[in-house]
């Protein structure tokens, strides 16, 4: 930062837009900060349109500056004219939140109207200026009625404001606002509108403007700013600018010395339970958590847990948490009266309160969880506490938070949209007046998030000496990280013992019955507020699903916490990496590590789900973790300081606390500095804010004499984990959903089956793939039938083993089915069973789409054997509002050929999705065997090193960031699966093919290590089949 | 018998659009129905199906599998355009052509009796689409003997087939596929999926049965598939130009003896306009001059007319106003016709208190005598720079002036266009700055400066503008150009 020039004149900006006045401020607010400080001047308003989006942002900048920060808005009024208001103080700033919360919930998203009346009753501890270009006072008409309202509100809170931009109206406008004001007796203010912190960032300012309002620089006329006159001035330039009236200069400071709100004043309270007569909350806590300590520990809380549940308490307490403990438990309390699973997860794993009061379900103590990752004195920020609730249930959770502490008490953190690569090139393009199918090119050829590298771009279309280019690629640079519109968290609510509209406006999310404040998580973290994080999961779902469907056909009750730790068969059944359909252990790349890992405990799977992350895999710690488990490598420290953070990883740091503790231990982060470290890592997508903690790291451990090597690695996994690395708190909570998933597998895989079904869509493979799996663990699968099924798979008694129970698929897989009409077939069902396809129709009501449908699927079987006859019946047996004459001429026969089982099972997958009478490839294997191309039974037996000609379906692609470009395939046939590895160059050669086939044929090398098999693709190809099945869809990831 | 031949121009739009970008022939090309990412694909070239970019797909999806894919709009319009260019050109092949109204670059023609004018019906196919091939469209024709036999099999794609009997004919459509009709995609996949792949299976339906299943469209395929129920050739009329030409024997310069041999010509071409239920738009003269140059006027009276009279004498200015280089020896007269407007039928109207007809008959007497950009009227628009905040633009009709209701009386600033350059200022002005000269005496007060700048995308403009006094009293309009360093004159205030 530049230091600050020494200005002779003074004055305040008191009308200054940021880029949280979305679409129209060309600056970030911490910009605007430092080109004031830069400038001299000692203070500065931020008052974006309708919010104070960007003032946390803005605020922190001040501290550091040591800028005074005046915290304001630009209101929209009905009529359309705005009035800009600054808060005075405490009080001021709730008004301010309370009139721009009124504004936002009235209005459509990203809109905002206030009355004058409205504007007045808010009156109190705001100072308003009034002027500008979309004022009233400078408008044509006389405002009387509007001046009347204001005045008599504000008083000599009330200011004109005076605009000047170098444009042939300003001279007009402001000889109305003089006149004006001296008729309405008030004091006149020099301004401007300001809508960046240089001149340089006016080109961007316009092209905001023309994405505004959907048109193209060449056709936006005056939509865009006649000069680039609205910057942040100098001192000596604006007293010039108003050298004709030097005391409305000293008045802006006037105004600032007015302003003495600051966001450092804000006091939260986290809301009070309601509790028993009588009972302090800490009380209350304390008696809730040694309940639960007893109900967790029946034998007896061991003394262990009863002393840190007693140090956690007391800290709680001392840092006035008591209230968010208790509401996490009420929450928790009811998704368990209303039977929804959930799980806290997070850094409050490693609280044993949390654990006690049933929020977690991983024991600290036992774990060796840190309560510090959790609460710290030093740190002094809030608890942050992840609630993951079945995914399809969490609506009633959030709405239930709503109703208890009511919408003025409860509302969700937003999420800003940000321009990134791609979405700048879009906008910005097409603001440029590029056609937009080429744009959509060029954008392809960027990254998802980073800024754009032009300089890797070797397209025809972009030409870096076309001066329409070269702005292209300039202004598309300088609108990363803009807002481009509030979007809603994936779950954090803000709770408040005040209502929250005085502390931050709310407004309306475009989800119904959701409302959102205008700050971010970030935001939130910066000023020390709580966040209650609400988050689905789709796993909970499936569990809960499957344990009713034991509990109905099985007579089992389950529950998570009574789900046997140490089940030897279902751990041999994840060594052997048979763990389609579970939780986080599926992916194609946690199947390939198990077999190395060969978990045997429970502990084994939280480090399986840590190690698969890019944050181990970039920062090169897999493979030697795995040569220290296996004994191959001895378990050595780099430095003896070391030894008790990474002892239980064997000397490898796999976990994001382990790297903040190195941080502490092994370059002297403060405590305070490791939690900044933390967050930089969570924002990975902002440039450079992991980069700056290189060198400090770096050269901080070899001061300590730990090896540059060993530092450089720490420092490279941090920048993974910066992408995605995964704390241990949050493995431990998701290794047991991953456990309690896999038992329901090796026990009930039916029943674990159907739920899976049922659930869907989730996980990581089709339900196609599902399905097969199935049927290779010998489930037996029932296809769909009008007869027997309902809208969700159900179990059905086995004919083939007493007591087994078959998955009968429900017609939810039907495509197109819905699900009244299968409510309706259920309930005349219910009545008698259907004795035709005429009987179906009638009873039922159903339309001949819906016969058709149900026809293609097969669900007719039951009424006629051959599909194509049933599909011609059904297209003619439509229901009938008037009764039917006995007098229709029957119609003659028409022919058709009957399917052959590839056709069938054709059908099947592309009416229903799946098969459950073969895969497409059994009815082809004679043909295939004949082309001499093995199954994935015969492949995977194959010695490593050979080399292999195969072809199957292809069921998921994967090309992760972290692979230099190569992609990951899984095929599938009749016999299993088979994982092929295709490089960069080889993806280069075949990409269409490879993108679009879904049978492929692949040449490569086997490569069969410690029971983990890939074909390395040398050649894709398309097999040459006489039939060809039906395009399955695969599930392909980034 | 009759013979009936049917041309199919295969997705035309892509064709159009690979005529009007011929530098796109060498990628995956497609077509879209809008300028959008989200855009559907409609039409695919063989290089883009390659990479599996199929109709139906998304824009972004078919980028996604190949990053060199072009894609462009063809509106109805072009399409529309280019239907008629084609249709000019099968009218040199039959005089009895009917373009498709459902399926563009469908065009069916009349065959009959040309065998006698061509050495064969093959021949005559054959030089059909080597006369599009010329014109850069790629076709199939069949030449046959009903109307749903030729269609089916020029869109079987197989490029020339012609049929020597009915047999053939009906032989031949039994066997092409459902796929390559143009019919409803639901129907076709439902016939697919019963395994009715050609139209020989689909006739083997029962017509009742696809009735009750399909509805009246697919019954109406079936029987046309049939041969029944199959309108006649409603050909597209050829239109004959209203045109008279003159040879003169001698050279005539003069517009009297011009006039003399036009006025009769006019006469009967108004009346020949009349006859078509039209009256006449306009009015254009081709001359060819003794020279060897030619020249060409058109002239348009104020609205539609059959009035001989006011043309006749729109014509004579135009003449006089000519400055003819020599004398003319041929003489072209063409009239534009249109419908006549309900205004013109309209005869009981009371009469306006201003006779705006009158004053767009003066406006077309002004045109014809000085050119059609004669009359014009500024039109405000939406820029900054005083040059872009109005366009000229013709103006055909005189509308009612409706002024805004003002309190203030509006000054008057005279644009000049193209703004006029000063002077540059000398270093030393000892009698002040004389921006207009010595003798409207120096600047007295200046009021700005208001800095207009911007077009940075396009061609960056930063000027500073002014009104200065001079001692005479004018109030001028200057600006400073900040690019150019030189200062103008852009208007003056009244």
């Amino acid at each position: 930062m530049d230091s600050p020039l020494i200005p002779a004149e003074r004055y305040a900006p008191l009308w200054c837009k940021s880029c949280y006045s979305f679409l129209e401020g060309a600056s970030h607010p911490e910009e605007l900060v430092e080109e004031a400080y830069r400038l001299g001047l000692p203070s500065i308003a931020l008052t974006d349109r309708d919010g104070v989006y960007g003032m946390v942002r803005a605020h922190k900048k001040a501290v550091e500056l040591g800028v005074h920060l005046i915290v304001g808005a630009e209101m929209t009024l009905f009529d359309g004219s705005a009035l800009v208001l600054l808060a005075a103080d405490r009080g001021g700033y709730a008004n301010l939140c309370r009139l721009i919360s009124r504004g936002r919930l009235r209005s459509p998203k990203g809109e905002s109207r206030v009355s004058w009346e409205e504007a007045a009753e808010h009156a109190e501890g705001l100072i308003a200026l009034w002027g500008g270009e979309r004022s009233l006072i400078a408008g044509e008409t006389t405002p009387d009625r509007a001046a009347d309202c204001l005045r008599e509100a504000f008083g000599d809170r009330l200011y004109g404001l005076l605009t000047r931009h170098r444009q042939a109206g300003d001279a007009l406008r402001e000889r109305r606002v003089r006149d004006r004001a001296a008729r309405y007796g008030l004091a006149t203010v020099a301004g401007a509108e300001t809508l960046y912190h240089t001149p340089a960032r006016r080109d961007l300012q316009d092209v905001l403007t023309c994405i505004r309002h959907g048109v193209t620089l060449a056709t936006a006329g005056r939509l865009t700013q006649p000069n680039a006159e609205h910057m942040l001035r100098a001192p000596y330039d604006f007293a010039r600018l108003y050298a004709d009236d030097p005391g409305a200069v000293r008045r802006t400071e006037e105004v600032a010395q007015r302003c003495r709100f600051s966001l450092a004043e804000l006091r939260y309270r986290y809301p009070s339970e309601r509790l028993p007569d009588g009972t302090t909350s800490s009380a209350w806590l304390h008696e809730l958590t040694f309940r639960g300590a007893r109900k967790r520990f029946p034998k007896g809380v061991p003394a262990d847990v009863r002393r840190q549940l007693e140090r956690e308490l007391a800290l709680i307490h001392e840092l006035e948490y008591d209230g968010y403990f208790l509401t996490m438990y009420e929450i928790v309390q009811f998704c368990q009266s209303s039977d929804i699973l959930c799980q806290g997860r997070g850094s409050a794993a490693n609280s044993a309160v949390c654990y006690c009061l049933g929020i977690t379900a991983v024991d600290p103590v036992r774990m060796g969880l840190l309560f510090e990752r959790f609460i710290s004195r030093e740190r002094a920020e809030p608890p942050d506490i992840d609630l993951d609730i079945e995914h399809n249930r969490r609506e009633e959770v959030i709405q239930h938070v709503y109703e208890k502490y009511g919408r003025s008490h409860a509302a969700m953190v937003a999420n800003f949209i940000r321009y990134r690569a791609r979405s700048a090139v879009r906008d910005v393009g097409k603001a440029l007046g590029f056609p937009e199918t080429g744009l959509e090119r060029l954008a392809r050829l960027l990254s998802h998030y980073d800024a754009p590298d032009w300089g890797a771009v070797r397209d025809g279309d972009f030409d870096a000496t076309n001066p329409m280019h070269r702005d292209l690629a300039r202004l598309t640079g300088e609108i990363q990280d803009f807002p481009r519109h509030l979007s809603i968290h994936p779950g954090g609510f803000l709770l408040g013992h005040e209502p929250v509209s005085d502390l931050v406006p709310i407004e309306n999310a475009t989800m119904i019955d959701r409302t959102v404040i205008q700050w971010d998580k970030e935001d939130l973290e910066d000023l020390g507020l709580f966040k209650v994080d609400l988050l689905g999961l789709g796993a909970l779902n499936v569990v809960h699903r499957a344990f009713d469907l034991v509990s109905r056909h099985y007579g089992k009750r389950c529950t998570m916490a009574g789900i046997p730790a140490d089940d030897e068969p279902t751990f041999e059944m994840i060594r052997r990496a048979d763990t389609v359909g579970t939780f986080q252990i599926e992916s194609r790349a946690q199947m390939a590590m198990l077999p190395r890992l060969q978990p045997r405990m429970y502990y084994d799977l939280v480090i399986e789900i840590s190690i698969v992350r890019p944050g181990p895999i970039t920062g090169g710690m897999v493979h030697p973790y795995l040569r220290r488990r296996n004994g191959e490598e001895p378990v050595t420290y780099p430095h003896a300081i070391l030894e008790p953070i990474l002892k239980k990883t064997l000397g490898i740091p796999l976990f994001q606390e382990q790297v903040m503790q190195l941080a502490v231990a092994a370059a002297d982060y403060t405590p305070g500095e490791a939690d900044q470290l933390r967050r930089d890592m969570a924002a990975w997508r902002q440039a450079g804010r992991i980069e700056r903690h290189r060198e400090r790291l770096i050269s901080r451990m070899m001061e300590k004499g730990i090896a540059a090597e060993f530092a450089e690695r720490v420092f490279e996994q941090i920048r993974g984990f910066g992408e995605y690395g995964f704390p241990e708190s949050h493995a431990a909570s998701f290794a047991i959903i991953a456990y309690v998933t896999a038992w329901l597998k090796c026990h009930y895989p039916a029943a674990y089956l159907c739920a899976m079904l049922n659930a869907q869509p989730m996980g990581f493979y089709s339900p196609a793939t599902l399905v097969e799996d199935g049927k290779r663990h010998g489930v037996e699968i029932r296809a769909v039938d009008v007869r027997y099924s309902m809208w969700d798979c159900a179990l059905e008694p086995s004919r083939r083993t007493p007591g087994a129970f078959a998955v009968r698929m429900g017609l939810r897989y039907v495509k197109g089915m819905r699900k009244e009409v299968v409510a309706r077939l259920t309930e005349s069902r219910r009545d008698a069973p259907f004795r035709s396809l005429d009987d179906l129709a009638q009873r039922c009501g159903l339309d001949q789409g819906t016969l058709a449908r149900l026809a293609d699927s097969g669900a007719l079987e039951g009424f006629d054997p051959e599909r194509r006859d049933a599909l011609w019946g059904a297209l003619g047996t439509a229901c009938d509002e008037q009764p039917r004459l006995a007098l229709d001429i029957p119609e003659p026969d028409a022919d058709f050929d009957a399917l052959n089982a590839l056709e069938t099972i054709s059908w099947d997958y592309e009416f229903t999705g799946h098969s459950p009478r073969g895969h497409p490839l059994g009815p082809l294997r004679e043909e295939l065997t004949r082309m001499r191309l093995p199954d994935a039974a015969a492949v995977r037996s194959y010695p490593d090193g050979r080399r292999v000609r195969y072809a199957g379906l292809v069921i998921c692609r994967q090309r992760p960031g972290t692979a230099r470009g190569a992609v990951f395939m899984t095929l599938e046939d009749e016999s299993g699966f088979v994982n092929v590895v295709v490089w960069d160059r080889v993806f280069r050669k075949h990409e269409a093919l490879l993108k679009t086939a879904s049978l492929l044929g692949v040449t490569g090398r086997l490569q069969a290590q410690g029971g983990v098999a890939h074909v390395v693709a040398d050649e894709l190809w398309t097999p040459q089949l006489g039939r060809r099945p039906h395009p399955t869809r695969s599930r392909d990831f980034h | 018998m009759d013979r009936m031949a049917c041309v199919d121009l295969a997705a035309l739009p892509l064709q159009v659009l690979l005529r009007a970008q011929p530098e796109w022939r060498s990628y995956p090309v497609v077509v879209v129905d809008r300028d959008k990412p989200s855009g559907v694909i409609q039409w695919v070239n063989e290089r883009a199906r390659s990479q599996r970019i199929l109709p139906g797909m998304r824009y972004a999806a078919g980028l996604a599998l190949s990053r060199e894919l072009r894609g462009g709009v063809v509106s109805r319009a072009m399409v529309d355009d280019v239907t008629a260019e084609l249709l000019q050109r099968l009218w040199r092949f039959s005089p009895r052509v009917e373009p498709s109204s459902s399926d563009a670059g469908v065009f069916w023609l009349d065959a009959s009796g040309l065998g006698r004018l061509y050495p064969s019906l093959e021949l005559w196919a054959e030089g059909i689409r080597e006369d599009l091939r010329e014109a850069g469209f790629a076709s199939s024709t069949a030449v046959g003997f009903t109307r749903f036999g030729v269609y089916a099999t020029a869109k079987a794609g197989n490029g020339s087939v012609t049929f020597q009997n009915p047999a053939q004919e009906r032989s031949y459509v039994r066997r092409v596929s459902i796929d390559r009709l143009r019919i409803d995609p639901e129907l076709r996949d439902t016939l697919l999926r019963l395994g009715v792949r050609t139209l020989g299976a689909f006739l083997d339906l029962p017509a009742e049965g696809i009735r009750k299943r399909f509805g009246a469209a697919a019954y109406e395929l079936h029987q046309l598939a049939r041969g029944e129920g199959w309108t006649r050739l409603c050909a597209r009329e050829i239109v004959e130009p209203t045109e008279r030409t003159v040879y003169l024997d001698d050279p005539e310069i003069d517009s009297d003896r011009l006039m003399a041999w036009i006025e009769p010509l006019l006469a009967e071409l108004i009346a020949e306009t009349t006859a078509r239920r039209e009256v006449v738009a306009a009015v254009t003269l081709e001359l060819k001059l003794d020279n060897r140059s030619a020249c060409c006027e058109r002239v348009a009276p104020a609205a539609p007319t059959d009035d001989a009279a006011q043309l006749l004498g729109l014509v004579r200015l135009r003449l006089e106003a000519m400055q003819l280089p020599s004398g003319v020896v041929d003489l072209t007269i063409r009239t534009e016709g249109a419908g006549r407007s309900a205004r013109q039928l309209d005869l009981l109207q009371e009469a306006p208190h201003r006779d705006l007809d009158a004053a767009d008959r003066a406006f077309a007497r002004i045109r014809a005598e000085l050119g059609d950009g004669a009359v014009s009227r500024a039109r405000l628009s939406e820029g900054h720079l005083p040059g872009a905040g109005y366009d000229w633009e013709p103006m055909s009709r005189m509308t009612s002036p409706k002024p805004r209701e003002t309190g203030v009386r509006p000054l008057v600033r005279r644009v000049y266009a193209p703004p006029i350059a000063l002077a540059a200022r000398g270093r030393h002005e000892p009698d002040g700055w004389l921006v207009a000269g010595v003798a409207e005496g120096p600047v007295e007060e200046v009021v700005g400066p208001h800095i207009v700048s911007g077009g940075w995308w396009a061609r960056e403009v930063s000027r500073a503008y002014y009104y200065v006094r001079t001692r005479s009293g004018r109030w001028l309009w200057i600006y400073h150009d900040q690019k150019r360093r030189r200062w103008f004159l852009q208007g003056e205030v009244e």
